[in-house]
């Protein structure tokens, strides 16, 4: 039992980060409609960039803000220079998931000749913990909860209280009706991918935090995660994505604990795979949980 | 040897090896439309195979590594594990297009697939161990003396790659290729034609598996060791973009991109002055040059360099010049002596003539609710035999959902839908179609990248080139079909007066001539009933007349219409009887000026 419940504080943690880069996803998904594996990249860019800035002693959430800003930024242009021309080209779905796994493949290759192959050890550790009802977090942690509490919060907030998380959701269900409706629809997109960025910036961060010791290809391996809580919670639904990230995040630790940990990722793989199959709408859709946020189609 | 001579020879094996895995490749993504992300697996289950069946037992070599099998087998029943392995693997990952995923899902899918591979096989250490990966996998050709084995494992790659190249052909090219090219443009459609999509893309997965596993034996044996290294999910990314680059879909594209991109690139990249002492800047130039390359071309050439060929030099050859001149001069203006070779009657006739007075399609009480929308409330008909039936309504009321259900588009919740004396409410929507229950589209759905010509070709039932095994056997075997299958394509355009579009690219067809493909290519599968929506919707008077014209011929033939239409001039023009849907039910029946005089049907739809 006192494994079970340290390993559901882990997977807590673990599925907190998850859910906060999984959120950024899936709202991006939701409203370019496609699969954006380049989010991995930018991640592991954000990773390191965090890994410079803590190091040079700045405060985790100076970083935090710092590497969210230049991610969200990077991610808007990202869409606006290379996403939406090749789109507007007439590439399908399948040419679209390969450039982005091209422009993927191009970004780790820069950050492996800028920052080398091997894994970097965050040095600053926050190795007071904070324990209750059974749960040991360490600070780390408990900061990174907060955040994504605090991220979610705020993203519900803006997404159901303010005309621009309205615009947001009319210019994802249908965009031309949107613009037809008067949304300047391309500015709504635009900052649909600050937002999303800033996400995946805030999420690079908190995992390079948690993780500590991390490589090139932590984007990638946490990409899958991601999407796999994506998936979970139906593609395009931030809430579902919250959920997704903790179901995601606790079952991959539990994986670890009573199978092997080098299975941890396997469990989160196929996860996803298995949902892809069986039920790729997600979990939730049909429940009618979400009726109120983004959707894919 | 010398280090040139060496040089050359791992540039060559390089080069075939990836040749018949881009091949491959190009079969299931470029000619099919499977986006197999997870192709790189296919090709290291070809090598681990080859390894674990050349190698002899793992005990026997004092620990050193451990891996399964070791069954020392002679290496070319090795080569062939390895092919059939990985045609296992291949048709078992084919499962993935089961649920008719978006394709981007389904290539996430599978590029998850292959990366929980790398990881399981990288942690299992007894199975092939490890991420240590196997070393000392024997030379196919270590009999020969070192000197001369490098150049005579390149001429046994090269002969090799023509082999495969010869029954590649056969799938890629020719009526094959057609079919493969059409569920690619349009899955839909293809199964509305009766073509099982699944077992279809099932058959490619395998045999592009298969070369894979070649590729990937005989990788194994040039080097003699195989780790989770040489098969991350990148290296198929070097595959995509070498066919990419090459062209999609054109094998000799994929012999040009192969040339460039893993040759030129990945082994030039080599050659640039170390100008900095970063290790890692040479290996990942490469890649980042393989990225922009793919992306470059995505945006400013998507169909590559060498593009996939064209629709009038395909057309050559099927419809050769000598073919023409055989058919019947004045077969276009004979319509009744030509429909009766449109409209073969299919199974007994005996039994057709004793069963005349059952209807063919008998629909009793079908439901279809769209979350919380009732589209089908019940709706209770059946087509008489030889009749052109017409389903009106006004919008909302259910015709194209109930269309739907009768094809097997549509699940139905509840009630039954029995064809030509046989229940169907449960059979597959391709089943159907072969059984001779074919509908169009609403919105066509067109074969884009065939000519309207191969649009209908396609569609031809039951044709000897449409399995695997048949085409194997060659023209010999599928020729003469073929030809009448061209034939009696022509004839049809001849009905619709279409002969001058017979060679044009589907796609660039206008939408009126779109909608008359779709209503032909209904036909070309010899359908005894064939559903029709809305086939007049956005059609010009001329063309709504000489569609109204064929569709009269085509029942004086004994085929059976029914037809969803809001026009109501050409209901009272060419239906027999017409049954009017309101909110998900059955309203009315009865023949048009019948149905003119009732009340309650003027307010429901006539005037309202």
């Amino acid at each position: 039992m006192g494994i079970f419940v340290q390993t559901l504080g882990f997977g807590i943690a673990a599925g907190a980060v998850i859910s906060l880069g999984a959120v950024g996803f899936t709202v991006q998904f939701g409203i370019s409609n496609v699969l954006n594996i380049t989010y991995g990249a930018f991640m592991t860019l954000a990773a390191f960039l965090g890994y410079v800035l803590l190091n040079r002693g700045l405060d985790v959430w100076v970083v935090l803000v710092a590497v969210g800003v230049v991610i969200a930024i990077a991610s808007a242009v990202f869409n606006r220079v290379f996403l939406s021309p090749l789109r507007g080209r007439g590439a399908g779905f399948v040419n679209l998931i390969i450039g982005t796994v091209a422009a993927a493949i191009i970004l780790q290759g820069v950050i492996v000749i800028a920052a080398g192959p091997s894994a970097v050890t965050y040095g600053q550790q926050y190795g007071k913990t904070v324990s209750g009802a059974g749960l040991v977090f360490s600070l780390a942690q408990l900061i990174i909860i907060s955040i994504t509490v605090a991220l979610m919060f705020g993203l519900h907030l803006l997404l159901t209280r303010t005309k621009v998380g309205r615009a947001m959701r009319a210019t994802s269900t249908n965009r031309t009706v949107a613009r037809a409706c008067g949304i300047r629809t391309e500015r709504i997109i635009d900052l649909t991918w600050l937002l999303t960025g800033f996400l995946c910036g805030a999420a690079g961060v908190a995992l390079a935090v948690t993780t500590v010791t991390f490589d090139f290809s932590i984007g990638s391996t946490f990409l899958i995660y991601m999407i796999a809580a994506s998936v979970l919670g139906g593609i395009g639904q931030p809430y579902g994505a919250m959920i997704g990230g903790l179901v995601v995040g606790i079952t991959s630790q539990l994986g670890a604990a009573y199978w092997s940990p080098a299975y941890q990722d396997v469990v989160a793989f196929c996860i996803l795979i298995a949902m892809l199959l069986i039920r790729p709408r997600g979990l939730f859709v049909a429940a009618g949980v979400n009726r109120r946020n983004l959707s894919a189609t | 040897m010398t280090g040139w001579e060496y040089y050359a020879v791992v540039l060559l094996v390089d080069f075939g090896t990836f040749l018949i895995a881009a091949w491959g490749l190009n079969l299931e993504f470029g000619v099919a439309g499977v986006p197999n992300l997870a192709y790189i697996f296919l090709v290291a289950a070809g090598a681990y195979t080859y390894a674990i069946t050349t190698l002899g037992p793992s005990s026997g070599n004092g620990g050193f590594q451990h891996y399964v099998i070791g069954a020392h087998l002679p290496y070319p029943v090795a080569i062939l594990c390895a092919a059939a392995v990985s045609a296992v693997l291949g048709a078992l990952v084919g499962i993935t297009g089961l649920k008719r995923l978006r394709p981007d899902y389904q290539a996430m899918a599978l590029l998850v697939v292959s990366i929980t591979a790398t990881t399981l096989v990288s942690a299992k250490t007894s199975l092939v161990n490890g991420s240590a990966g196997l070393a000392l996998i024997p030379n196919p050709l270590h009999s020969i003396e070192p000197s001369k084995r490098g150049w005579a494992y390149v001429g046994m790659v090269f002969l090799i790659c023509l082999l495969v190249f010869a029954v590649l052909r056969r799938f890629t090219d020719g009526p094959f290729g057609r079919l493969l090219r059409a569920m690619r443009d349009d899955e839909e459609a293809a199964l509305a034609i009766g073509k099982n999509v699944v077992a279809l893309r099932i058959a490619v997965q395998a045999v592009g598996g298969a070369m894979a596993g070649v590729s990937g034996a005989l990788l194994a044996g040039f080097l003699g060791g195989w780790s989770p290294g040489a098969w991350l999910f990148i290296e198929t990314m070097a595959l995509l973009t070498a066919i990419i680059v090459g062209g999609i879909g054109n094998n000799w594209g994929v012999v040009l991109g192969t040339a460039i991109v893993p040759t030129l690139i990945v082994q030039g990249v080599q050659f640039l002055p170390d100008i900095s002492s970063n290790p890692e800047l040479i290996p990942q130039l490469g890649w980042i040059i393989l990225g922009c390359l793919t992306i470059g071309f995505l945006f400013f050439r998507p169909a590559g360099v060498i593009p996939e060929t064209g629709v009038r030099r395909r057309h050559r050859v099927i419809a050769e010049p000598a073919e023409l001149a055989e058919q019947p001069a004045d077969g276009a203006k004979n319509g009744a002596s030509m429909s009766n070779w449109l409209i073969a009657p299919r199974g007994d006739a005996d039994r057709r003539l004793a069963d005349e007075r059952e209807d063919i399609l008998v629909v009793d009480d079908i439901h279809r609710d769209f979350g919380g929308v009732r589209a089908v409330d019940g709706a209770t008909f059946s087509v008489q035999r030889g009749s052109i039936t017409g389903l009106i309504g006004p919008n909302g009321a259910g015709k194209s959902t109930a269309l739907g259900i009768v094809s097997g588009f549509v699940r139905a919740g509840r009630g039954t839908v029995r064809f030509d004396g046989a229940d169907v409410t449960r059979a597959p929507n391709y089943r159907r179609a072969r059984r001779g229950l074919v509908r169009t589209f609403q919105l066509s759905r067109e074969f884009a990248t065939l000519s309207t010509l191969e649009n209908l070709v396609v569609a031809a039932p039951r044709a000897r080139s449409e399995s695997a095994l048949g085409v194997l056997r060659g023209r010999r075997y599928w020729g003469a079909e073929e030809r009448e299958i061209t034939q009696r394509a022509r004839r049809l355009l001849a009905l619709f007066q279409m002969e001058d579009k017979a060679a044009e690219r589907a796609g660039n067809l206008s939408g009126g001539q779109k909608r008359m493909l779709e209503v032909m290519r209904g036909v070309m599968t010899q359908p005894s009933l064939l559903l029709l929506d809305e086939p007049t919707a956005g059609l010009s008077p001329r063309l709504t007349q000489r569609l109204g014209d064929a569709c009269l011929a085509l029942r004086e033939e004994g085929l059976s219409i029914l037809l969803v239409e809001h026009e109501l001039e050409t209901v009272d023009r060419l239906c027999d009887t017409v049954i009017v849907m309101v909110q998900g039910k059955v309203f009315a029946r009865g023949s048009m000026a019948d149905l003119r005089t009732r009340k309650e049907v003027q307010e429901a739809y006539l005037v309202g």
